[in-house]
């Protein structure tokens, strides 16, 4: 009786301790270590460099080399007269940047309006990051040399004008990206004009503040609709200029990035957008453009 | 005879072809045939790949891997067919060496996709695209 008292109590002990081993092992299965992940910058908010008219606080990896072609049509109210801008005079910007050095954008042009060639430079001050930067910021600015025949101007210095902006990004949720810029121009020769008494009066202030607001819509991995704002600020003599509303479409492949869009500026060359837009959305002033990147990772 | 004298020419052309197109085998070091998936089951990293996917690899692979992208007619190397079981066979870590250094038409991604966390979450995409 007594053996069997024992034989029975060491059975239960053998099977309390396998079923306290299976418990055991099943809950270790059920509750597999979450994977800890590095905090990184969010990706993806825009899809590139440029956003339009505008720039994007992006900056490519180091190393990418990007060429650029940039298109603006005539405005559409002509209508079909000259299909709605596309066989009207178009401006035309070529360009090729590099990374040299991480977080650090630098961009050099040709443009066809006034031959202007346009040096420029952006740098990602911050990049949003969970739990530590809620924002992106970056810094760009440019210097633009009018390349045309010296006739057109009184001194050398008056070629050169100068754009910088900040922009502020934030990826809201993993379709919707927004951004806001805050920018100033400056061109170091306006236009005058002879007064009444004889004095020569500028038309213009040679600066120029603008703010702009900009939106990215995802509405696939590659396809986004695209769409912006720009304001400006300041107030000159004459000649003030217009608003920008500017609304299209971007497609992104591994090394491309195509956007097709309508707008009101016709300029590329940011400050001669700021300062010169006399498109007026009210009377439809719209012109369709584009801009395509390539880029190479070196 | 004049048949054979031209359906015979035409059939070799194909053969040769076909064996051109045909993938030879492409050997995985060690190292990472052994090398551990960092993010192996991590939902997060499931999302970030199909957005990798999505830009990077669609153009030849086909939204499904199944190798029918629209680039994919113009390449030298046929792309496999990455929903097929013999290919989601390989461990992760030949998936992780193959993307990052890439061999004739399949480019290195370790310059474009410069960190490892991010070829972790694009195996991690293409492990979803198992039948």
């Amino acid at each position: 009786m007594k053996q069997s008292t024992t034989t029975y109590i060491a059975h239960l002990f053998s099977v309390s301790l396998l079923l306290f081993l299976a418990a055991t092992s099943v809950a270790q299965d059920s509750t597999e270590a979450p994977v800890v992940r590095k905090v990184r910058p969010v990706k993806n908010t825009f899809g590139g460099v440029y956003f339009m008219d505008n720039q994007t606080t992006m900056v490519p990896i180091k190393g990418s080399m990007q060429m650029e072609i940039q298109h603006r049509f005539g405005v559409v109210t002509n209508g079909s007269k000259d299909l709605y801008g596309i066989f009207a005079p178009a401006n035309i910007r070529l360009g090729m940047s590099y990374v040299p050095i991480k977080n650090l954008f630098i961009d050099a042009g040709i443009v066809k309006e006034k031959m202007q060639v346009d040096l420029d430079a952006k740098y990602a001050i911050m990049q949003e990051t969970p739990g530590k930067y809620p924002v992106s910021i970056s810094a760009f600015g440019n210097v633009v040399i009018d390349t045309r025949n010296k006739s057109n101007f009184l001194y050398a210095v008056n070629r050169f004008s100068y754009f910088s902006e900040l922009m502020v990004a934030r990826k809201v949720t993993e379709t919707f990206s927004a951004q806001v810029c805050g920018s100033l121009a400056w061109m170091n020769n306006v236009e005058g004009y002879v007064d009444t008494e004889g004095k020569i009066q500028p038309k213009m202030k040679n600066y120029q503040f603008d703010v702009s607001l900009l939106g990215r819509y995802r509405i696939s991995p590659k396809s986004s609709v695209i769409a912006g704002y720009e304001q400006p600020l300041t107030q000159h003599p004459t000649n003030n200029p217009h608003p920008n509303i500017c609304f299209g479409f971007e497609t992104i492949t591994s090394s491309h990035t195509f956007q097709v869009f309508a707008g009101n500026y016709y300029s590329i060359i940011p400050q001669n957008n700021s300062f010169y837009n006399q498109n007026d959305y009210t009377k439809g002033q719209f012109l369709i453009g584009f801009n395509i990147t390539r880029l190479w990772n070196f | 005879m004049k048949v054979y004298k031209i359906l015979l020419p035409l059939l070799f052309v194909v053969a040769v072809g076909f064996k051109y197109r045909q993938t030879d085998p492409w050997p995985v070091p060690d190292n990472y045939l052994k090398m551990a998936n960092p993010l192996k089951g991590d939902a997060a990293s499931v999302a970030d790949g199909k957005q990798l996917w999505m830009q990077h690899c669609t153009s030849c692979h086909g939204k499904t891997g199944k190798g029918d992208g629209p680039k994919a007619a113009q390449l030298k190397t046929l792309p496999h067919d990455l929903s097929k079981a013999d290919i989601q066979g390989q461990p992760d870590g030949s998936f992780f060496y193959k993307t990052s250094e890439g061999r004739n038409d399949m480019p290195s991604f370790k310059k474009k996709i410069p960190e490892k966390e991010d070829i972790w979450s694009l195996v991690n995409y293409i492990r979803t695209l198992k039948k």
